[in-house]
This record gives C-alpha cells, structure tokens and sequence, in this order.
C-alpha cells in the first residue's frame, strides 16, 4: 500500500457531497472503510489507491507534507496555507464547484473609501485619531497579508477571526475585513461593501498534486488513470 | 538553520571580536539586548508584513513575542530603559543573532538564523559627523576582519524632503508623496494624480455630495454627510467617526479645487528619482536640475557635501562610492542618510553592511519625541564567505 497513492477528500459538508457526485459521474466509485464515519476509503476497483478523509483545511496540510499525492479543496485554502504554494503543489484542475471569493469589505458608511489606495490614503489619519493602526479581521491571515502588501498597504495590523467575521466591524473588535462570500448578502446585511479592487482570489474546489509526496510508479499510474478519469 | 561545524562557528566567533574590538576602541559601548522581544512593538514600527519574515509566537501567559528579526529595535530599546526620555548621547556596538522567515529555497545568503555585528549612535546632533563616522568604522571593522574590496552605496533621504519642501504644493500633497516614496508604483499614481488634477480623475465617491460639501464650516459639512447617510439608509458602524468621514470628505472637496501640481515640479521630482552618480559628481548633477527652477535645496546639498568630506577626513574613500537618489527605497523606518557595502561575490541582493538615519525610530519605541540616530549592521555570515571565498 506505500508504494500507491494517497488522495485526500474532505470528510464532511457540501464539499464532500459534491465530491462523492463528481467521482460517482465519472465512473469511480468511493467508499470509506470500516464504519460510516471512518477516516479511510478506497476506490472500488483502484487497489493501489488510498483515500483520507479529512477536514478540507487539513487536505491541504497532507499536501503540503506530501502525506498525500492528490486532494481536493479549496484554493483559498491552499494558498492560505502553504506558503510558497506555487512551487509545492500543481493545481491539476478546477471541479467547478465550491465556488467562494475572497474579498476586502469595509462599512458602508466609509463613503469616502471606494479602493485600495483610498484606504491607505486615511491610514495615517485613522491612527493619529484612534492612537492604534486599522484592525483586519479575518481567519486568511496570510492571503491578506500578501495581497496588502502587494498593493502598498502596511499600516494595519491583523486580528485573526475564527468565526463570524462580517459582524466584527460593527461589533468594533475589527474595523475592516478579509473574508469569503458567494453572494455579497452576508456583507450586505452587515453593514459592509466590497472595495472596487477587493476581490483578492476567486476561489473554488480543485484536484491539486502534491510537488512533495514520493511519486512511485505505482502512484503516477493511479494518478493518470484518475485524471484520464475526470477528464483533467 | 543548517547544521554548522565547530571550525565555522569559531572562525565567525573569531571574526567578530575582531569586528567588534574595532566597535569598543571607537568608543561604542558593547551590549548585549534580549534575543525575545515584545511583538506589538515591532509590528508598530515595521508593520505587519513583519508577521510574514519573523518568528512570532504567544507564551504560556498569552503575551505575543517575537524572536527579534534585528538589533536595532532590541538596541533603542535598552537605550529607553536606561534614559527614558531618551535625552542623553549613547553609543552602542553589539553581536548576536538575529531570526528571519526565509521561504524554502531562499539560498544560503539569506539564512533564517544569523549573527549581526552592529552599531547604533543616539542623541548626536551634528549629524553629519555621526553618519560620517558610522560609515567609516563600520568599513574599518570590515577591513580589520579581513575584507580587502568592496563597494559603498550611499543615499539620502533627507534631499528628497529637501526638494518636496521647496517645491510649491500643499502641505498635505507633501505628506501624502513622502509616506507613498517607499512604494514606487503607487507614488507614480499619485504624482500623475496630483498633476493631472485631482478634480480630472474619476473617483468612486458620492459626486453630488462632494460638490455641496462647505469647506469653510466643519459642521455643516459633517450635517450634509449625515442627510445623505440617512436618504441612503447606510447606518454607520464601526470606529471610524462621522466627523472622520467628513473630514476626508473635505480633503477629497479640497484636493479637487485645488491648483494641478505644475508639470515642471512632477518633471523635477522624476528627474531627481532617477539621479545614480558617483558619489562626488551626484552633488553637482543635484544642483544643475534645480537651479533654473528657482527650487532651493542647497542646506541640504550642503549637508551632502560636508558628509563627503567628513567621511574623506576620516578615510572613506569616497570616490569609489556611488549615490543613487532611490536608493533607501525599501526601508521604511530610514529618515535621512543611508548606506550599504557590498562585497564581491555576494551581489548586490545580499550586502555585507548597510545602515542609516532613523531619526523617528526612538519616538516609535517610546521616547517623548525624536531623537537623532544614526547605525548599521553588518552581516557577519556573508563577510566570512566574502573574506575565505566559499559560499555563505
């Protein structure tokens, strides 16, 4: 079995479902083993073929750490976790599924603050008045980080959010935010606006490989036969 | 960090007491700061890019900490305990490690463990001299371990302000091209703003209010911005306040009935970032490309020149060095005079000192106000690979 391939899957929600749905549509038949609720499975038929299921965060931990050869989940997720993703995994395809933006969202009521520059235009003015830099609440500490710094933003300083981002605004633990939306009505609700130029990834589930895992023959040959499979 | 041999680790032991028996015989006092710092501090001063290149960590009591990614923060620290107000002349020389991330596969240059020979000036108010005479021990220390070439680097800071100063624009547009200067994108955009004219470039704010705002009565402006607050149904949330939101409001309603910045300054300011020169000659080509536009600069030129000679006086060979008006760019808590040496199969990604100017630092850290300070480091793993010839 060391010698195969480890695919890593999300093991609960939506993501799993529309996972199982996809590999189901494309011929290749998932089941876990042991009891329903186990952590292991195969694809029926794929002997040299091992599936984890773990929590779609930790999908991307197994590839980081090449415990896994391939996995599904988001690139939000990827990107947030692996830092320099680029060289360490091969995004092989997007499922079209578990679509999410990340965007910066400020107040509505900042009707001075359409952008980026805007908000580092009153960054300096926003600290002489509150004696402290703007407070980012989000849990993709490492995505707004980059994207800040990307675009010139360094005045700031990250409060990481587990939960229940949108409300921290208007709670006044945060005073913008980093954080993922399908709709916007979320934001909305919240009393916040996305920035014309906030949308930092649009994210959504994709088959990734991992650059670190041993590659066996084994493993490149159950990887084709998956690709080959879900037309990647 | 990589595994190090006994015979490396003494050869760098060795290399900076002779760096440092350089530092204490020019009068710098040897220190020894916390190698754990409070992390708040530094993510004040540098910013929280710092999270993305330092060892940040929370202890069993809940308090953030970092393992101190320089010196020179640890260094103004100890200064601030020992004179809180940060009122009397110091100098301090210190060896140690220091911690930085390095994404995999940054090369040996640029090793997340590394030791820092450095010296730190405060509280000398001829400033020119201070500088003058960091340059030229740090060379000496250099020379004294065994470094036979290299290249000085210089910039200044202080002629940028200088030009900025004597350039007709309001005092915000100052402001706003100095704190943009360390981010070159973003100051082109501003400057094409400014030239342009704020009132020609499209901006995603509410137009209508904009133009009824009164510029003249806070309040008023600040009734208008609530009516309309209200007619949209926007409640407002947060800590920014209406008063805030106003006030900025107003700088937008300024900035647009306000003369464009003329086309000659925009053209002065460009020309000036683009100056790289020998040292000597920078001087000069500086003065040609204000004199006809009845711009003064020349306190600060004269201060450009005087620190040329100070540092001549003391041994610099300053024909060699080379100025470059953009240099300093990448560092943002410099104030001033800035430097950098490079030695010869290192490249210029990766020099083997450099220093500056922080007058603001002190400030940041604590003290009442400014203070003049004046350092540099020198990076003694790429010195020893420089000196024996093998990789760092």
């Amino acid at each position: 079995m060391s010698e195969g391939l480890v695919l890593a899957l999300p093991s609960k929600g939506r993501l799993m479902e529309q996972t199982h749905d996809l590999f189901a549509a494309a011929g290749l038949v998932l089941r876990k083993v042991g009891n329903a609720r186990g952590y292991r499975g195969e694809i029926e038929g794929m002997p040299t073929v091992e599936v984890a299921y773990v929590s779609a965060a930790e999908v991307a931990w197994y590839l980081k750490t090449g415990r896994a050869h391939l996995g599904i989940t988001g690139e939000d997720l990827i990107q947030e976790q692996i830092t320099n993703w680029a060289d360490r995994v091969d995004f092989l395809k997007k499922l079209g599924f578990g679509h999410a933006d990340v965007v910066v969202a400020v107040p509505k009521s900042w009707i001075d603050v359409a952008t980026m520059a805007d908000l580092d235009e009153i960054a300096l003015d926003f600290h002489r008045a509150h004696g402290r830099w703007f407070r980012v609440a989000t849990k993709y500490v490492n995505i707004a980080r980059r994207f800040f710094a990307q675009r010139g933003l360094t005045d700031y300083r990250i409060v990481e959010s587990l939960g229940a981002t949108e409300g921290t605004p208007a709670a006044g633990t945060a005073d913008f935010i980093v954080d993922i939306t399908t709709t916007g009505e979320t934001l909305k609700a919240n009393g916040l606006k996305i920035l014309d130029d906030g949308l930092i990834l649009k994210s959504e589930a994709n088959l990734v490989a991992s650059g670190t895992a041993t590659w066996t023959p084994k493993a490149r040959e159950a990887e084709n036969e998956i690709m080959a499979r879900l037309g990647a | 960090m990589a595994a190090e041999t006994a015979r490396k680790f003494e050869a760098l032991e060795a290399q900076a007491q002779k760096l440092m028996a350089v530092f204490i015989k020019a009068g710098y006092e040897a220190v020894a700061p916390s190698m754990i710092q409070p992390a708040a501090l530094f993510l004040d001063v540098i910013g929280e890019s710092l999270r993305a290149r330092t060892y940040v960590f929370v202890d069993p009591d809940g308090d953030e900490l970092c393992l101190r990614p320089d010196l020179t923060v640890p260094t103004c620290r100890l200064h601030l305990e020992r004179h809180p107000k940060a009122d009397a002349k110091a100098k301090y020389c210190y060896n140690g490690p220091a911690f930085r991330f390095q994404p995999e596969g940054s090369g040996k240059a640029h090793p997340r463990e590394f030791r820092q020979a450095g010296l730190e000036s405060f509280g000398v108010p001829d400033r020119e001299k201070a500088e003058a005479e960091v340059v030229s021990v740090v060379l000496n220390a250099l020379k004294a371990a065994g470094l036979k070439e290299w290249k000085l680097r210089i910039g200044d800071l202080g002629l940028f302000r200088a030009l900025l100063e004597a350039a007709k624009m309001p005092e915000c547009w100052r402001q706003r091209l100095m704190h943009q200067f360390w981010r070159p994108d973003a100051f082109r955009t501003e400057l094409e703003r400014l030239t342009k004219g704020a009132a020609n470039i499209p901006r995603d704010v509410p137009k209508d209010l904009i133009a009824e705002l009164d510029l003249e009565h806070p309040e008023l402006a600040e009734r208008s911005v609530l009516r309309y607050l209200e007619a949209k149904g926007i409640e407002l949330i947060g800590a920014r306040s209406l008063a805030e939101i106003t006030a900025n409001l107003v700088s937008i309603a300024t900035d647009a009935r306000t003369e464009p910045l003329s086309a000659a300054t925009a053209q002065l300011i460009e020309s000036y970032i683009g100056v790289t020169a020998p040292a000597r000659a920078a001087g000069a080509r500086l003065k040609d490309l204000t004199r006809d536009k009845a711009i003064d600069i020349s306190v600060a030129l004269d201060a450009y020149h005087r620190r040329l000679q100070l540092m001549t006086d003391m041994g610099v060979d300053v024909v060699h060095a080379d100025f470059s008006a953009e240099f300093g760019r990448t560092l943002e808590y410099y104030t001033g005079f800035v430097f950098e040496v490079v030695a010869p199969g290192l490249g210029t990604l990766s020099p083997v000192a450099g220093g500056g100017r922080y007058d603001s630092l002190m400030r940041q850290c604590g003290a009442p106000g400014d203070v003049p300070a004046v350092g540099a480091a020198i990076h003694t793993e790429r010195l020893l690979a420089s000196i024996t010839g093998a990789t760092p």
